[in-house]
């Protein structure tokens, strides 16, 4: 049996479907047999992530109306060899196309077969909301350093509390070390201590995140990525893993580099 | 009759009328009546009601004071009486009580109570508490905080971390993003109240037991 993970915001725009996207390709890499499920529906874009949506036959909406069975409407991603699975949104119909109870037993019947689901949620705290939490065992809020996606964030994890699911925890996405240096980006402390959370851990934002998106792509399998070092810690830590809080700050520099910097002093 | 039924007592405050509570509540109206009327009082003087154990409804209790008021030279200043009915008795119990919420009320969320609220945790921005009575925030208080919501102007706001984005007592409304250079030095223990002039201001936590002395439940300390 396995565990269903919903990833939410509140805000829309902070990185929900991009988070999803690599820590599902981070856990599958790690052996684990992981089916994302989006369910943005209407405004589906995690199979745009994933670079799977010329490959859709069938949606989520077509599984609880019985007009096929799960596992025709589930798409392999062929390069994370039969790990990863996506079962994605439809995109002619809207929210109300699906209630919280079939949401339910579609995410409890993925969990017989996968390892981790992974439930993309949608923006907003109306019914796209309601049902991808109505299925969840954990849930993971993202974040990023401004004040409205804090905010909205504090929003979402009273929600949560609401909830019959283990008390949430957060990624803090997209984090500037430039401006969190000079003080115009809130910091990872004051955003944890705000919203009292468990931190499950950082992404530094890095342009190659757009650019990986756009091929369709997930960052975390370029290895050489800070972005992607995020995502596969926080892949590990999900796993039972404890593994530390990696610095924001630039090490990049090779060995012979620093040595020199050593004595620029 | 060989029973008094009114017993007028003189104090410095006025006159005191002690109502008999055995008898009907007809004798005794009838009784009121005669008393008042061979009263014999020169100027005005303020009166007292003494119901003892006698329960009376509001229009028995305006149609007494009436009597008493009658003549025009009595005014009735206080009616007492050494019971309530349950309903009363109930909320009373409410609004005296205090509740304690264990957590952190989040943006979007609010917490009622008809009495006093004890927070263990955080008020976030957005979030916002509503008491009938007092509220004590252990914690940071960076929300909205309502005190006093029917009527209670006597209620205080406190918090150990002070922030809110608005305090609430009564009918007053304080929008703090006004610059108070007061709240902000002292932030770390003060409160809020309603002062004299019937405006909300602030002060150091020590000065609880000057502005509201009446607050404290409980004597003790020697």
């Amino acid at each position: 049996m396995g565990v269903a993970i919903v990833i939410t915001s509140g805000k829309g725009g902070v990185g929900k479907t991009t988070t999803t996207a690599n820590l599902g390709t981070a856990l599958a890499l790690q052996g684990k047999k992981v089916c994302l499920v989006d369910t943005d529906i209407g405004l589906r874009n995690l199979d745009l992530v994933l670079g799977l949506d010329n490959r859709i036959i069938y949606d989520l909406v077509d599984v609880v109306e019985g007009r096929c069975k799960i596992h025709q409407a589930l798409v392999k991603d062929k390069r994370v060899d039969e790990k990863l699975f996506l079962l994605p949104a439809a995109q002619t119909t809207d929210k109300n196309a699906v209630n919280p109870e079939q949401m339910k037993s579609l995410v409890d019947e993925l969990k017989r077969e996968y390892d981790y689901v992974l439930i993309d949620c949608p923006a907003g705290i109306e019914q796209g909301y309601k049902n991808a939490v109505a299925g969840a065992d954990r849930a993971i809020v993202v974040t990023t350093p401004e004040i409205s996606a804090v905010r909205d964030a504090d929003r979402i994890i009273g929600l949560l509390e609401q909830e019959n699911i283990e008390p949430p925890k957060l990624i803090i996405n997209r984090i500037r070390k430039d401006l969190m240096k000079t003080g115009d980006a809130l910091d990872i402390n004051e955003i944890t201590t705000h919203l009292s959370v468990d931190l499950l851990g950082i992404v530094i934002d890095s342009e190659d995140v757009i650019s990986s998106s756009n091929k369709g792509e997930p960052i975390v399998m370029d290895p050489n990525s800070k972005a992607s070092l995020g995502y596969r810690n926080i892949a590990r830590r999900i796993l039972g893993e404890s593994v530390p809080l990696m610095s924001i700050e630039d090490n990049s520099k090779g060995m012979f580099k620093k040595f020199i910097s050593i004595f620029s002093k | 009759m060989n029973k008094q039924l009114v017993h007028i007592k003189g104090t410095k405050a006025g006159l005191v009328l002690r109502l008999d509570d055995q008898c009907a509540y007809a004798e005794l109206v009838e009784e009121l009546e005669r008393k008042v009327l061979e009263g014999g009082i020169d100027g005005k003087v303020d009166v007292q009601l003494h119901l003892g154990n006698r329960y009376l409804l509001s229009a028995q209790q305006k149609e007494l004071i009436a009597i008493v008021e009658g003549p025009g030279n009595m005014h009735v200043s206080k009616v007492h009486s050494d019971v309530i009915t349950i309903e009363e008795s109930n909320e009373k119990v409410l609004t005296d009580q205090s509740e304690t919420y264990i957590g952190i009320i989040r943006s979007g969320q609010i917490v009622k109570t008809d009495g006093n609220i004890v927070v263990i945790g955080d008020v976030n921005p957005n979030g916002k508490i509503e008491a009938g009575g007092s509220i004590y925030v252990l914690g940071n208080l960076k929300g909205i905080a309502h005190a006093g919501v029917n009527g209670n102007k006597e209620a205080i706001v406190v918090a150990s971390h002070f922030e809110p984005t608005h305090v609430l007592i009564d009918d007053q409304i304080e929008v703090m993003s006004n610059e108070k250079p007061f709240v902000k030095e002292n932030a770390d223990q003060i409160f809020a109240y309603i002062n004299r002039d019937g405006i909300i201001s602030y002060e150091r936590v020590q000065e609880v037991r000057k502005i509201r002395p009446l607050l404290s439940t409980i004597k003790g300390g020697s």
